[in-house]
């Protein structure tokens, strides 16, 4: 199939001209130029695996965790506040251990786990002298006790790819952070979550994060560029190519 | 009927806005959005029957907004058109797919990129931030020189909001330009907003006087209005030499302080007023 590699950083998009491609499969890393990018060229006929609409959700914590919610999707509780004395407030409600995030970023940057209002204080004051996004609104979240690792399971339409379980000493179980990954088996109530919650998002490509809690399994994030080496290892699935047969086939 | 007014720093628009609903005779309750944290799954606000949302930060009223529309709180603007009119970038797209005339954009993702499509432009275009208000950040540029000046401070300054390049040909206006207020799908007024410099904004010391509503802006108005989602707006349109109208922004949590004397239109009381339809289920 002939294709072509398009570098978004060496691209002028003009709003009034169409680009000429059929279809484009995005493997953008910022979420920024995925999601622009995305929306370009949609808007200009151009097919995109994934869509805008999905690197939108995806690429936001409070979009994703709403629509999971609304959708009836098992996932953490959330709270949202606007201003480090809510945040405060917030975190009382949540309780202590809990977890404060940026609405947006990857590879577990800028998640602060905080033990009491203490650290929370000096957490939430480094926030409020970041930009305008980080120092207006905190996403909070209960901490998770994990029994070391949790579950990555990767959705391509309406089939799930594979699941890996990612070990890591730090509570932060990112392979970019040095988890390793090892095979999960995939019962029926993974299968059926994570098909569930890929759905809830809008479909495509896309890799779920999903924690082992005593109350069952939850999906607590959703990734829409996702990275797959570290499961390469692990999987005997050829990934790439699942990929490229749902991005030329169907999408 | 029970209306809340989400709100951050009040401003004379609010304290504006708090009083027609006085008037009104309408059940109203201020809400700070600083002060109170949003549990996901509870529905503090469904007692509303209408959120009007006035938060000054835009990432404050998009997220807020989303949450209370999962609350099943009918909120004004809704949360896609905060997202729309918050981003310079889906904005033009949705004028331009919507056939409502605007101004010709390139964007790029890279300075060296950005320079290419300056020069590709031709001097002079200005350059945006996506987000922001006020006329923040707005840079004219005149040659390339001023250009790789502008571009090495984008690049300084980092982060999410100057890393997309968004550049838009410069249109010599007549010493002014044309602010229109669009609530519901109706232009309701319109001011020019006349100053020296070419950034003009009120905020920044531009002159308003009142502007007839035409035919012709009336359209293009309610056309802008109804392509980023409709509610209550404020829709911005230069007036190119050759005539022709062009809108180059919308405004989803207009200030109008500025604009009621000079065109006499009594500008929160006709918010107010489509607020209480919208809260009655009559639009």
């Amino acid at each position: 199939m002939p294709f072509e590699k398009v570098d978004t950083r060496h691209l002028v998009f003009d709003l009034d001209r169409a680009q000429g491609f059929e279809r484009v499969l995005i493997r953008c890393i910022s979420h920024r130029e995925a999601y622009y990018g995305s929306r370009l060229l949609e808007g200009q006929g151009v097919k995109t695996v994934n869509t805008h609409a999905v690197i939108r959700l995806a690429g936001d914590k409070l979009l994703t965790s709403q629509t999971l919610l609304d959708k009836g999707i098992p996932t953490l509780p959330v709270a949202l506040a606007f201003s480090p004395q809510a945040a405060l407030e917030a975190l009382e409600k949540i309780g202590y251990p809990a977890v404060i995030k940026p609405v947006n970023g990857s590879w577990g940057r800028l998640l602060a786990r905080v033990d009491d209002p203490e650290d929370a204080r000096s957490i939430l004051e480094h926030r409020f002298y970041m930009g305008e996004e980080l120092s207006s609104v905190f996403y909070i979240q209960p901490y998770v006790e994990k029994p070391g690792r949790d579950i990555r399971v990767m959705v391509i339409g309406e089939e799930v790819i594979y699941a890996v379980y990612r070990y890591s000493p730090h509570w932060i179980t990112n392979t970019a952070r040095g988890a390793f990954t090892e095979p999960c088996p995939l019962t029926s109530e993974l299968e059926e979550l994570s098909i569930k919650a890929a759905r809830a998002i809008g479909g495509g490509i896309l890799a779920l994060d999903i924690f082992e809690t005593p109350e069952g399994l939850v999906v607590n994030e959703v990734n829409h560029t996702p990275e797959f080496h570290g499961a390469l290892r692990a999987v005997k699935v050829d990934i790439p190519g699942k990929i490229v047969d749902y991005f030329l086939q169907g999408g | 009927m029970r209306i809340g007014v989400l709100v951050s720093r009040i401003r004379v628009e609010e304290k504006l806005l708090f009083q027609a609903l006085e008037k009104a005779g309408v059940n109203y309750e201020k809400i700070d959005v600083e002060s109170v944290p949003f549990l996901l799954s509870c529905r503090h606000f469904q007692g509303f029957d209408a959120v009007l949302i006035r938060c000054v930060s835009h990432t404050q009223a998009f997220y807020a907004s989303r949450v209370l529309e999962s609350q099943g709180v009918k909120v004004i603007n809704s949360h896609q058109v905060i997202n729309v009119c918050g981003d310079k970038l889906l904005t033009s797209l949705a004028l331009l797919e919507r056939g409502v005339p605007t101004l010709h954009t390139l964007v790029a993702f890279a300075p060296e990129t950005a320079l290419q499509a300056i020069e590709a432009m031709g001097y002079p275009v200005v350059l945006k931030p996506l987000h922001g208000s006020w006329g923040r950040l707005l840079a004219k540029v005149n040659d390339r020189d001023a250009a790789e000046a502008i571009l090495e401070h984008k690049k300084t300054l980092g982060g999410y909001v100057h890393s997309v390049f968004y550049i838009q040909e410069y249109i010599e206006k007549p010493g002014r330009d044309i602010r229109a207020f669009v609530v519901g799908n109706e232009t309701i007024a319109a001011i020019y907003r006349n100053s020296p410099h070419w950034i003009t904004n009120t905020a920044r010391g531009a002159k308003a006087s009142p502007c007839p509503v035409t035919p012709e802006l009336d359209r293009i108005a309610r056309a802008a209005a109804e392509a980023v989602g409709g509610g209550i707006l404020a829709v911005d349109i230069l007036e190119s030499p050759d005539g022709r109208l062009l809108v180059s922004e919308v405004n989803h949590t207009p200030e109008f302080r500025n604009s009621i004397e000079p065109t006499g239109v009594d500008i929160p009381a006709r918010m107010i007023d489509y607020v209480k339809k919208v809260a009655g289920g009559e639009l």
